[in-house]
């Protein structure tokens, strides 16, 4: 299995670096930090991405980043960013609201390989906002739910109110086949959950190896170490082990090397790499 | 128009002259006592036709030090325009090495992942190349990577013969610079063995290089990857970005925005950036993917002899010697790679 290529249209003209105008049509805080935008292209247009992938959000005067959608393909007319205040351009973001418009080019890189998880088992490990872009695989499962086996999402973060999604994450509950988990490293009094990193959560599900995809997001590189060594501790083969590796891309097109990890780029290799992949690269996580 | 010419000095500099009334020329000039620099010229008398290397390697002509890429308005809707700078010019006295150089970004910024730069090619397809053949100093090394006889990419290439240059003309293009020129006549005899000869008088004057056949490094260096030497190397160096800036092949760059006063329009500018500076593989979080400094100077060798070798055939390095003479603490490259490779054998040995 090899990571999804879709190649990003319209890429040689004069407009490469060139945005295109968007509306938000709403914004939503998830968490202090975390904000949540519902994006219209002109015409209403689909984004067109898979899974995985991610835009340049521009908002001009400050710059731009990016982020990775966390809608499904499935979504029609618009897509879903979340967008967490870090810096100068997500804290221009943050100022945003419904009516405002951003620019977006893309998009870009390889998504999760979402054709060869059709009638696999599919678990999710998200840590922090890692939930986000992983959240476009979960939603799409649970649209086209018959495709695909069980549903196994793996969520750390850090405090009951970082949670993103809680509402979304109790519906994925409700489904027939789903296993939702969620573990804090900080619980709190009112707190009745699991407490601990992401990895304490895996003792805590049935995992058939051979049967599961494994679609990761983690947050910190040292937390994918530790996650790798779990899945293969479970015995998934390295090659149904897909993570997305996090780098400050400037040009999204492979130019810039920002995002170089030895002789790929994450921009345009990635940013969805394979367990094997990974260990082979020195500086992936 | 014969596809061989001999013309003299005050000839190249009529032709130059002549290019100036039509467009705009870059050809090395001058700086102080013993720098040279690609400058926009107005004199045909400023071009310096002899010259050891420039600070700045001629690709500032197709992605300078700092560009814009897109003009733009914030308000009452945001919207931009790309600044693509297309009216022709001529790029006079490119070396060989250079020249090299000149096509791995060609491979780098228009081809590479399928994805054309349109700042950069706008730039290279109005561009004329004069190339000049040149004779190496104690930094050249160019016979190690290949590059001192490259003509690929040249319109005209002109080679020393006694008292002037014999032009090759390699393109329309090339043509219709030195069309008409009246200091152009027949090449005689000896000036056709001199002009032949010159490229081995330029390899027998190499004295640096690298101690390996370019297919060798990318498998010698991999071995080393955790050499000492880097650690050694990074202990001298000052992560300045000075090799990075001065390289002909290097082409990593920063985005950013400037706002004009008063904060309704601005320009989106990219730059050249370095590998070498602390914050390159900086993301969020913050994490560091090379916080050292040795993992930095790892990756600036890996990145020109293993990494794009391997995936371009061809090393990122054409041996113009820049990053060695300009290093502020000494940094020779040939001495960095040249003791990973002794490393390598060694080991290789053991």
């Amino acid at each position: 299995m090899t990571a999804a290529r879709e190649r990003p249209a319209g890429h040689e003209q004069a407009r490469l670096y060139v945005p295109e105008v968007a509306t938000i049509v709403r914004a939503r805080d998830l968490t202090p930090r975390d904000k949540v935008f519902v994006i219209e292209l002109p015409g209403r247009r689909n984004l067109g991405h898979m899974p995985g992938q991610f835009v340049q959000v521009s908002v001009f005067g400050y710059g731009e980043a990016p982020i990775s959608v966390c809608s499904p393909p499935e979504k029609q007319g618009a897509f879903d960013l979340c967008v967490r205040n870090l810096g100068s351009v997500t804290g221009a973001l943050h100022a945003l609201d419904a009516g405002d418009k951003v620019g977006i080019r893309g998009p870009f890189g390889r998504g999760f390989p979402i054709d060869s998880m059709k009638h696999m088992d599919v678990l999710i490990v998200a840590g922090g906002i890692g939930l986000a872009p992983l959240r476009s695989i979960i939603d799409s499962v649970f649209l086209n739910r018959d495709e695909y086996g069980r549903l196994v999402v793996l969520y750390g973060t850090g405090t009951p109110e970082d949670i993103l999604f809680p509402a979304e994450l109790e519906a994925w509950q409700l489904e027939e086949g789903n296993e939702i988990l969620v573990t804090v490293d900080e619980g709190g009094p009112d707190w009745a959950g699991n407490v601990g990193v992401i990895t304490t959560l895996f003792s805590e599900v049935d995992i058939d190896p051979v049967n599961t995809v494994v679609a990761a997001l983690v947050g910190p590189p040292v937390m994918y170490r530790f996650v790798l060594m779990e899945l293969e501790g479970l015995g998934i083969p390295e090659d149904q082990i897909f993570f997305s590796l996090e780098r400050r891309m400037k040009c999204g097109v492979g130019k810039c090397g920002h995002c170089q990890v030895e002789d790929l780029y994450v921009c345009m290799d990635g940013p969805v790499f394979s367990g094997g992949q990974i260990k082979k690269l020195h500086e992936s996580i | 128009m014969p596809q061989q010419a001999v013309i003299d000095e005050s000839g190249v500099r009529e032709v130059l002259g002549r290019a100036l009334q039509r467009t705009r020329v870059m050809a090395p000039v001058r700086r102080g006592r013993t720098a040279f620099d690609f400058q926009w010229v107005e004199d045909p008398a400023e071009v310096a036709l002899t010259y050891s290397r420039t600070v700045l390697p001629p690709k500032k002509a197709f992605l300078p030090p700092r560009e814009a890429l897109l003009e733009f308005r914030r308000s009452p809707e945001p919207t931009s325009t790309p600044s693509i700078e297309d009216e022709p010019f001529v790029l006079f006295g490119v070396h060989p090495c250079d020249l090299t150089a000149i096509g791995q970004l060609d491979w780098a910024m228009g081809r590479r992942h399928e994805v054309a730069d349109p700042h950069y090619l706008a730039r290279r397809r109005a561009a004329t190349i004069a190339a000049v053949d040149c004779l190496p100093d104690e930094y050249c090394f160019c016979t190690s990577v290949g590059s001192c006889e490259t003509r690929e990419g040249a319109d005209l290439f002109f080679t020393p013969v006694d008292g002037g240059y014999l032009v090759d003309v390699l393109t329309a293009k090339g043509e219709a610079l030195v069309e008409g020129a009246c200091g152009l006549r027949e090449p005689t005899r000896a000036e056709l063995a001199v002009a032949e000869s010159f490229p081995d008088e330029k390899v027998r004057r190499v004295t640096a290089g690298i101690d390996a056949e370019c297919n060798e490094l990318p498998d010698l260096l991999d071995s080393r990857y955790d050499s000492e030497v880097w650690e050694r190397t990074a202990e001298r160096c000052y992560s300045c970005g000075t090799c990075t800036d001065v390289c002909p092949t290097c082409f990593c760059f920063d985005v950013n925005d400037a706002v004009n006063l008063p904060l309704v329009t601005g320009t989106r500018r990219r730059e050249y950036d370095s590998c070498q500076f602390l914050d390159f593989a900086l993301v969020a979080g913050p994490h560091n993917f090379r916080p050292e400094r040795a993992d930095r100077v790892r990756h600036r060798w890996f990145r020109k002899f293993v990494y794009l070798l391997r995936e371009h055939g061809m090393p990122f390095c054409v041996g113009c010697g820049r990053c060695s003479q300009a290093c502020t603490a000494g940094i020779s490259l040939t001495d960095v790679i040249n003791a990973v490779v002794a490393e390598a054998r060694e080991g290789a040995a053991a």
